[in-house]
């Protein structure tokens, strides 16, 4: 690997970490001001969720210096056709209900269908930590969601109790999902700092 | 995390004038690893020490010892 091209590489992480990040902060602040409706907010999320795929994509990148293995090339595959299914699924949902006053049956068919695709982003990962045959990144996979687990739960948990105290507002069960999403990149930071490697993401 | 065992692994490398991603390619995996276990942070699997002892030819105990 060249100096310029190692150079490029160590610099594409943060700027793609950074830009997520600030799109991340700026949809939240629309969204929590009331700028903005939960389904707009949903649909804006996709910036900072592309972000954050491409952050993981520099990181995981192949180069002389990063090998992504087979098993990472397969889960990004999987994560960006599960991302696609969401997005239309989400724009089918909002489209759907927003114009007609559809059965039980139906909303409920339409509805579940955007978490079915974030589920099958949960099945990417546990597939990832099957097939990763390489152990050391193997263990910073599992360790990576291990964070996120715990910081979506420890977020549910605070929230939960600060929402049964009327303290914060009512906020949507899937922005747990987000949180564990969140929860996966500094699990990633805290893999570079810890192990010197970013590991699969 | 490793730091319990310490190994050779830098210097055996050095001696046959292997990269680090040559070595990684020996043992079919990431490079990322190699150096992980080389800087001591990370202590590999009994299976993958028996590879790396494979590779240079040699018992483990003469590549990793106890700190």
């Amino acid at each position: 690997m060249s100096a310029a091209a190692g150079k490029s590489f160590t610099k594409s992480v943060p700027f793609w970490a950074g830009l997520a990040f600030g799109t991340f902060g700026a949809v939240m602040g629309l969204a929590l001001t009331g700028a903005i409706n939960a389904a707009t907010t949903m649909i804006l999320m996709i910036v900072p969720a592309g972000l954050f795929f491409q952050t993981m994509r520099a990181a995981s990148s192949k180069s002389a210096c990063a090998v992504a293995g087979e098993a990472q090339r397969r889960y990004l595959k999987r994560v960006a056709i599960f991302s696609s299914a969401y997005l239309v699924v989400l724009a089918l949902q909002v489209s759907l209900l927003a114009d007609a006053d559809p059965s039980l049956a139906v909303r409920a068919g339409i509805s579940v269908l955007p978490g079915l695709a974030v589920l099958g982003i949960f099945w990417a990962i546990g597939r990832l930590i099957v097939e990763e045959q390489d152990e050391f990144i193997r263990m910073l996979v599992v360790r990576q969601n291990l964070v996120a687990t715990a910081l979506a739960l420890g977020f549910a948990t605070l929230w939960g109790f600060l929402e049964a105290g009327e303290v914060v507002p009512h906020l949507e069960a899937y922005w747990f999902a987000v949180a564990f999403f969140f929860g996966q990149f500094v699990g990633a930071v805290s893999n570079k700092l810890t192990f010197g490697s970013w590991g699969a993401l | 995390m490793g730091g319990a065992v310490k190994n050779r692994l830098k210097v055996l490398r050095a001696e046959r004038s292997w990269s680090q991603q040559d070595l990684a390619d020996r043992l079919e995996v990431s490079r990322q690893s190699v150096n992980a276990i080389e800087t001591g942070r990370y202590d590999p699997s009994l299976p993958l020490a028996f590879r790396i002892a494979d590779v240079f030819e040699m018992a483990i105990e003469e590549i990793f010892q106890r700190d």
